[in-house]
């Protein structure tokens, strides 16, 4: 039987490497067994896309605009 | 296009955008100068590559692909320039690498992750809960994020081991877990 700490190991691992056949099975009994770990699975998951919408989103639609005149005024000098 | 013509386009930019790339920036990198910084090399890099852009999609978003990739340049030095801290899970799980009880995952109340985001004190949150991740853990996760590349790529780039850099990524993510469970799906 796996531990938490590796079943949490391979949830995050999963998403980076393809895990083996046995890894997968005992990650899959484990998950059966845990609710903690299967929480953590869906946190994880969640984390991501959360992670993922915020670094990589190209519009902060509700996101208020932080005003810089002085930086503005400094680049059109530098330009 | 004549210099003159291109320098007239590109102060009319900074007025319309530069707020916008700031905001954008001032977001994933959390310090003020450096954003500041990364934003104004975005305009003068605009100025030299002009002739490149020739009207083919909308200014803000060649402006934005320019600024994705100085945070990207920005974040490798980061990951570079900082020790290395050892990865260690000890703070998670027990001697029977069980999870130690206050950080045993609890149900979270349910929250469309869209909706989350638009909420600027969720993104305040995540934020400040981002900030507290060693600088250089920090930056593997915006890099995981910014460049859509996989992560062989980003091993090769960090010159690190792609075992290393997914320890890294669980620990990160554990941590947040932590940091935003504790900040806001429990309250």
């Amino acid at each position: 039987m796996l531990s938490c700490k590796k079943a949490a190991s391979l949830i995050d691992k999963k998403v980076e490497v393809k895990l083996s056949w046995k890894e997968n099975i005992q990650l899959t009994m484990h998950k059966s067994m845990c609710n903690a770990c299967t929480a953590y699975e869906k946190q994880t998951k969640l984390i991501d896309k959360i992670l993922y919408t915020h670094i990589h989103s190209d519009s902060e639609t509700n996101i208020p605009v932080i005003k810089n005149k002085e930086l503005q005024k400094q680049i059109i000098t530098k330009l | 296009m004549d210099t003159t013509n291109a320098n007239a386009t590109i102060k009319c930019w900074v007025e319309l955008y530069s707020d916008q790339l700031y905001t954008w920036a001032y977001y994933k990198i959390s310090d003020r100068e450096t954003a500041e910084d990364l934003v104004q090399e975005v305009f003068l890099a605009a100025v030299h590559s002009f002739k490149n852009f020739e009207g083919k999609s909308d200014p803000k978003t060649w402006l934005l692909s320019i600024l994705k990739n100085k945070i990207a340049d920005h974040f490798r030095k980061v990951y570079r320039t900082n020790a290395n801290n050892t990865v260690s899970f000890n703070q998670f799980f027990g001697s029977n690498e069980d999870w130690i009880s206050d950080q045993r995952p609890q149900q979270w109340k349910e929250d469309e992750e869209q909706h989350l985001l638009d909420n600027p004190d969720f993104k305040k949150t995540l934020t400040h809960c981002l900030e507290k991740l060693p600088a250089n853990w920090k930056a593997s996760i915006v890099l995981k994020f910014i460049e859509e590349k996989d992560s062989n790529e980003i091993c090769q780039e960090l010159q690190i081991a792609p075992t290393n850099y997914w320890q890294i990524l669980h620990r990160s993510k554990l941590q947040l877990r932590k940091c935003l469970e504790l900040n806001w799906f429990k309250k």
